[in-house]
């Protein structure tokens, strides 16, 4: 659309046309609802004993590594709803070059998390299994990978149903 | 530095019963085998090889089509058109960094699945990613899985 003003100018004051949003290729949920009783029971076993705020870090590096857009909306969103800062989440896909907004800890589970995460590619080596050894217990450091796993498996459910980001509200499912 | 060996036992269960549901729902054990074979080639899960090739052979699944799962696609007299459809979908489901999974895979498999068998069917790929990333990271060894 173009208005003129007073003094004449013609000023583009287009509106924002964005592109069409999709709709998914299969309510997999629906279809599979006791493999989605299944998941939801195996997400609740997997965070027990891990720290909220850094579960959440973990869940959108996977995210976005497999470019799950309904995943990095809800663990985005879940992030910022438990207090985590934007500049954290922000830095998050360049977490290697953004060290000091970090423990040492959380980045030894993103160094993890991109491990297990991009699995075809190699084994997970044992400097990063062993930089994670040293920041989480032993079973701790179980949960952290079975946690891993499981943000991995909603990942691939979301892809290939390509389930559509932007309507998650926090604490939806809880 | 050897490498855990725990699994938190809710979690294990929780894993368990998500295959179950998958592969029930599926409703073809000789098939779910061959996925999840191949998926497991693509993840490198020793432990998982082991066993469920163990598995595999129990539901009859032939000699030549087990040699031949890693070159499926250039095997086409070996499987037929709904294995290979399963199969380029189990292993674009399963390599998700490199892309996303395509319409044509996506569809190819749409053709010889129903919507219901097709969620458990990616189900099923799904779980056994779950097992493989669990297995691979503790560098769990073959062998410890006796039917």
């Amino acid at each position: 659309m173009t208005t003129t003003s007073d003094d004449g100018s013609a000023a583009a004051t287009r509106a924002v046309e964005y592109a069409q949003e999709h709709t998914p290729r299969l309510r997999w949920t629906e279809h599979a609802p006791e493999v989605f009783k299944a998941m939801l029971r195996l997400d609740a076993a997997a965070r027990k004993g891990l720290d909220a705020k850094l579960l959440e870090l973990v869940k959108i590096r996977a995210s976005q590594l497999n470019r799950c857009a309904l995943c990095v909306d809800m663990h985005s969103k879940d992030a910022l709803a438990g207090g985590e800062s934007v500049q954290r989440i922000i830095q998050l896909s360049a977490w290697e070059e953004s060290g000091h907004f970090y423990t040492e800890r959380e980045l030894a589970a993103l160094a993890l998390t991109e491990a297990v995460t991009v699995l075809t590619d190699g084994f997970v080596p044992d400097a990063v299994y062993e930089r994670a050894a040293k920041h989480f217990a032993e079973a701790e450091l179980a949960q952290l990978i079975a946690a891993i796993a499981v943000i991995n498996a909603w990942n691939r459910f979301g892809v290939t149903c390509r389930l559509v980001p932007g309507h998650y509200e926090p604490g939806q499912y809880t | 530095m050897s490498r855990t060996t725990l699994l938190d036992h809710e979690v294990g269960q929780a894993m368990s019963a998500l295959s179950a549901a998958a592969k029930k729902g599926l409703g073809d054990p000789a098939l779910a085998e061959l996925v999840v074979i191949r998926a497991s080639q693509l993840n490198h899960c020793a432990f998982c090889l082991d066993m469920h090739l163990a598995i595999a052979r129990r539901h009859g699944v032939s000699e030549r089509q087990l040699d031949l799962l890693a070159a499926w696609e250039e095997a086409e007299g070996v499987f037929d058109e709904r294995e290979r459809a399963a199969l380029a979908l189990t292993e674009a489901v399963t390599v998700l960094t490199d892309r996303f999974v395509p319409d044509a895979v996506y569809e190819g498999a749409a053709q010889h699945f129903d919507d219901v068998r097709l969620a458990h069917l990616i189900g099923l790929v799904v779980a056994i990613n779950n097992w493989n990333r669990v297995m691979v990271s503790r560098r769990i060894p073959p062998g410890g899985y006796t039917p």
